[in-house]
């Protein structure tokens, strides 16, 4: 099963909303008493959240999701943690993955795969976003996986606290930071490092599945000095049918022994690596003193025969790192048969696109991604166009020119078909297939082939230079002749202390970047000054956020600790959240209104026009903002109670007074008020009724809007002018100002008794009369008034049934701080039927004697 | 390559407080940038910068939040302070009242922060000695009765900037070591971030067993 298959399996456990992002198999859970083994982790994602789970797979790979069980779901939230260790014993190997969550720590071992990485990332990617959130995830969806979890974790955990504000910068993007100091470091690595050059011995033999009976000596150690590196290859080392089924072969250390016996005595070398695909075999051999800068060995093998799998052609390779250098050995047995060359081209290009170094947390590399590549092995191109017979005259005379002319790879190599890239050194030496074996002689058999250079020698990358180019005719018995070629590389060398110089270099740039890379914005205004604000008069006034950044900045006005809303609910800020792009501006709008609930307040001193939004960039900065008004004091939002004691129009008020009056608005009696009824409701009544009785519609048509803002500004400065404004704006506005009271004429207390009295005038009646005094007095006032209003019904229109329902809303208005039951319509319907009810007796009954028991 | 240090351990949250015009911001630029800024504007709201340090061979990010001075904001800038391992808390050595004021920014240091956030005395523009309106050993008297650390820094010429921000950090550190500094409480004002999966440290950190975990 491939990754994707098993993919599907895990996807199958979960719902097709909750998406499984990444999962690494063969996972174990360690604990300290025990451990368990053949588990999955999984990262799975809901919408924005994310949640890390273990599961237990009964079989792997798990064939159905009934094969998986969930034992650990960890959200990945503000509290979630994420530690990667390496075992000490094994660092390449395995990897420890500490997971906290919500006060709940788990271990996991897992296998280093390429998955790996794919799967921290992922990891990481849901622990930046989650910090990115404005508010902590509920993970309401996990809560169905509560019952199969394994510990009790999510009920004690569900209640963390969400982190507050400041709390928005918490990780940064760890990996991108990683890898930019990776590129700038190999960008300077000419800054910290130094050549120094390495002799590199590398032969090829195909050795027609001989063992290896004779010394090697005249082969491996010919040159004047040992070499630092050696990379010999075979081909061909077991033909038997065991081998290419089974891969095994006795010869693998009968051959690998021979080259440790053989190399130069003068120096000691250590072996780096061997790798063996059926016949073919790489070994790498270093002088011991150079062994410990030698890292990240990794080989790789590819099969390109039969079916374009199997491993009697292809290619095994060994790469490592010596120094900082990256080196690449390739040995390859490509396709046999004179006219194949097609075939090898397409075998060189298998090799090249499937040999893939897998190192832990690291992209695979190629064989192309190394700074030196060498390239050797029984290539099997052939000679064609010419004779045999000419071709054995020719190389017999050492008169190599005109044949290397018609050799296939020369040719193909010219033209870039295969080995673009590479470099191959001068051949001067014969041919190198076919011998009969034991001797110098050419094949002798039937096929009569010409003679050719099958085994070569390429090279790819900067500062190699070849030494030598040769074969090695006296190791006679296979049917080729070895080669080897003999490089004087240049391999880059680290200087520490350049090197740390250049790191903190890098470290410095990045910090700096980093910090430039901050969100920066520029707000032309951080004092927003209203001015003189007046009751139900929007203000709207305009910032503008520019982005002065690199980045596209996202802002949202913010919450401040302990308050339940970012600004007032007398400001309207439009849009309060928005993404800007770079050098891209926004315009805000901040409105102002102050009704009757902020106009209560300002009036009784509890709220002022003043405060600080904190605008807040997604890591970023936060910027404040202050928000100032003077708010011009009005008869609208104030208390009956304050309202009858006031024998001068408000704005004369001093401003201490006005809040010292509605602190203790409950103590006033009549006879030490001023008024009866507040003179403000006398002025718009009495001018009713002087001269709109007889309007029609009255009630009905509303006013225009500025006007009834002159008619307040003319009851609050207490003009001798006349009332300004049409009869509808003067009845709006008393409408308005009675709606507006810091509490309704029937206090609240009372509605639920004055409901059920609806249908009982008597009721009614003596609830008014119980009504507090100031109280009674506007309710009556306004009764008798409106009772001979509904005298002139027929030029005014109007009827007692309109008036007692548009009056039963407003003397019976609903409390807007108790969170109502939902209500039905019809309900709704009820309450304000019993309302107008209510009313209704007192517009059409006579009540004179309430007025005079007093 | 793979040897070599690399990237960091930790992240340490500061935050920078004290009255208006002492010279926060700039101590904050000299440090992350190593310029003076000549012509700082108020800071209007909380400046952010980043900068990353070492102390005993761990690397350590420097979260630092820079905090608007001024009285009016006093209230919003105390949501900040929670979950701060560092505060930076400044005066002006050539303006007394900045001084005086020094015993209510420290109430409110204790009061919105963990018992183990360092807090860390800097009297700025110690350039300006002729102009001096507090004495080093009154501030140094002060620092030592309410058991802060203390340096006389300036901005200006970056004189003592680096100190103090590596001597609190070393300090935070030191609290980490010793166990004092709770890495899993939330308002420890210090991450522990992952290492870099696979890359194993040449040598592996001392306090690796103390407290990853």
């Amino acid at each position: 099963m491939n990754h994707e298959e098993i993919l599907s399996v895990v996807q199958e456990k979960f719902l097709s909303s909750e998406l499984v992002t990444a999962f690494l198999c063969d996972a174990k859970v360690l604990r300290p008493d025990c451990i368990k083994k053949d588990r999955l982790l999984a990262i799975v994602e809901y919408g924005d959240e994310k949640a890390v789970f273990c599961l237990f797979t009964s079989c792997y790979p798990p064939k159905s999701f009934t094969d998986l069980s969930i034992e650990i779901v960890l959200p990945i939230d503000n509290s979630f943690k994420c530690e990667i260790d390496n075992k000490p014993s094994d660092p390449e190997a395995i990897l420890y993955l500490n997971l906290q969550s919500r006060n709940n720590k788990f271990k996991f071992e897992i296998q280093m795969t390429p998955r790996v990485d794919n799967f921290v990332d992922d990891l990481f990617r849901g622990i930046e976003a989650v910090n990115k959130l404005p508010t902590q995830p509920e993970f309401v969806w996990l809560k169905k996986y509560d019952g199969q979890k394994e510990d009790d974790f999510i009920a004690q955990t569900m209640v963390l606290p969400r982190s507050g504000m400041a709390h928005t910068q918490v990780s940064a993007p760890v990996a991108i930071r990683e890898s930019l100091i990776k590129r700038k470091m190999s960008d300077k690595e000419f800054d910290y490092t130094f050549t120094k050059r390495f002799t590199i011995f590398c032969g090829t033999w195909n050795v027609n599945d001989k063992s290896p009976v004779i010394p090697l000596k005249g082969w491996l150690c010919v040159d004047k000095e040992p070499p630092d590196i050696y990379a010999v290859g075979f081909q061909e080392l077991d033909l038997s049918k065991e081998t290419f089924l089974f891969d095994q072969t006795f010869r693998e250390d009968e051959w690998y022994n021979a080259v440790r016996t053989h190399v130069d005595p003068r120096s000691k070398y250590v072996k780096v690596e061997i790798v063996r695909l059926v016949g073919m075999m790489l070994i790498v051999l270093i002088k011991e003193k150079h062994m410990s800068h030698v890292r990240n060995v990794v080989c790789d093998t590819v099969g390109t025969g039969i079916m374009g799998k199997m491993g009697n052609k292809g290619g095994v390779s060994i790469r490592f790192d010596l120094h900082n250098t990256s080196i690449c050995f390739v040995n390859s047995h490509l396709a046999a048969h004179v006219e194949e060359y097609e075939r090898r081209n397409q075998d060189f290009r298998d090799i090249c696109s499937r040999t893939r170094f897998v190192q832990p947390n690291q992209l695979p590399k190629a064989i192309k991604d190394h700074d030196q590549v060498y390239w050797l092995g029984d290539l099997n191109y052939r000679i064609t166009e010419l004779d045999p017979l000419s071709v054995k005259r020719m190389v017999n005379e050492n008169n190599f020119g005109p044949v290397l002319e018609w050799d296939q790879l020369n040719q193909q190599h010219k033209i870039n078909n295969v080995f673009a890239g590479y470099t191959e050194g001068p051949i001067t030496f014969k041919p190198t297939y076919k011998y009969d074996p034991g001797t110098d002689n050419w094949d002798s058999s039937e096929k009569n082939r010409a003679p050719a250079w099958c085994d070569r020698i390429f090279w790819r990358g900067d500062n190699i230079t070849q030494l030598a180019y040769r074969s090695h005719p006296a190791l006679n018995i296979s049917d080729h002749k070895p080669v080897s070629a003999l490089f004087t590389s240049a391999i880059k060398i680290i200087d520490e202390e350049k090197y740390r110089k250049v790191y903190e270099e890098v470290i410095k740039q990045l910090d700096k970047m980093e910090n430039e890379l901050i969100p920066q914005v520029k707000v032309d205004i951080t004092e927003i000054d209203f001015g003189t604000v007046r009751y139900l008069e929007l203000q709207v006034r305009t910032i503008t956020i520019k982005n002065t950044g690199k980045l596209p900045v996202e802002f949202e006005f913010i919450k401040k600790l302990d308050e339940s809303s970012f600004c007032k609910d007398w400001l309207i800020v439009e849009p309060y959240k928005k993404c800007i792009c770079a050098d891209e501006s926004c315009e805000i709008q901040l409105k102002v209104l102050i009704n009757k609930t902020s106009a209560c307040k300002m009036n009784a001193g509890t709220d002022k026009l003043y405060d600080i939004l904190v605008l807040h960039l997604y890591g970023g900065k936060d910027i404040f903002i202050t928000v100032n008004g003077t708010y011009q004091r009005s008869c609208f939002g104030c208390s009956i109670e304050v309202l009858v004691n006031l024998n001068i129009p408000i704005r004369e008020v001093p401003v201490g007074k006005l809040v010292e009056l509605e602190s203790k608005r409950d103590q006033y009696i009549s006879n030490q008020s001023t008024y009866s009824i507040p003179k403000e409701i006398w002025f718009l009544v009495d001018h009713i009724y002087l001269h709109g009785l007889k309007e029609p519609n009255l009630f009905e048509q509303p006013g225009l809007h500025s006007e009834v803002l002159q008619i307040r500004d003319w009851l609050d400065s207490g003009s001798i002018d006349p009332i300004p404004g049409s009869i509808h704006s003067v009845a709006e506005a008393l409408l308005l100002l009675l709606e507006s009271t810091v509490d309704p004429i029937i206090p609240y207390n009372l509605h639920p008794v004055c409901l059920r009295a609806s249908t009982n005038y008597l009721q009614c009646k003596q609830i008014v009369m119980d009504l507090p005094e100031f109280r009674k007095n506007v309710f009556l006032y306004l009764c008798e008034f409106l009772q001979e209003a509904l005298q002139h019904n027929a030029e005014n229109g109007l009827d007692a049934k309109t008036l007692s329902t548009l009056f039963g809303a407003i003397f019976l208005r609903d409390n807007p701080n108790v969170v109502q039951e939902p209500q039905s319509r019809i309900n709704k319907q009820i309450i304000d039927k019993k309302k107008a009810q209510f009313v209704h007796h007192f517009l059409i009954n006579d009540h004179s004697d309430l007025i005079f028991t007093k | 390559m793979t040897s070599g240090p690399y990237n960091y351990s930790y992240i340490f949250k500061y935050i920078i407080i004290g009255d208006m015009g002492v010279g926060k911001s700039c101590l904050l630029h000299q440090f992350t940038e190593k310029k003076f800024m000549a012509d700082c504007p108020h800071t209007i709201g909380v400046e952010f910068g980043t900068r990353i340090i070492e102390v005993a061979g761990q690397k350590i990010k420097l979260q630092i939040w820079d905090t608007a001075g001024q009285e009016r904001f006093r209230a919003v800038t105390r949501s900040y302070y929670r979950g701060a391992a560092g505060a930076l808390m400044v005066y002006d050595i050539t303006r007394r009242s900045t001084y005086n004021h020094l015993s209510s920014w420290l109430t409110d240091t204790r009061n919105l922060t963990n018992p183990s956030t360092v807090i860390f005395l800097i009297g700025n523009k110690s350039d300006l000695d002729g102009q001096r309106d507090v004495t080093y050993e009154e501030a140094k008297q002060f620092a030592d009765e309410n058991g802060l650390m203390f340096v006389e820094a300036s901005a200006k010429t970056g004189q003592n900037v680096e100190e103090a921000f590596l001597e609190t950090a070393k300090k935070i550190y030191q609290s980490i070591q010793d166990g004092r500094l709770d890495l899993n409480a939330a308002e420890s004002g210090v991450q522990h971030k992952p290492a870099a999966p696979g890359r194993p440290l040449a040598a592996p950190p001392a306090h690796r067993d103390n407290c990853a975990c």
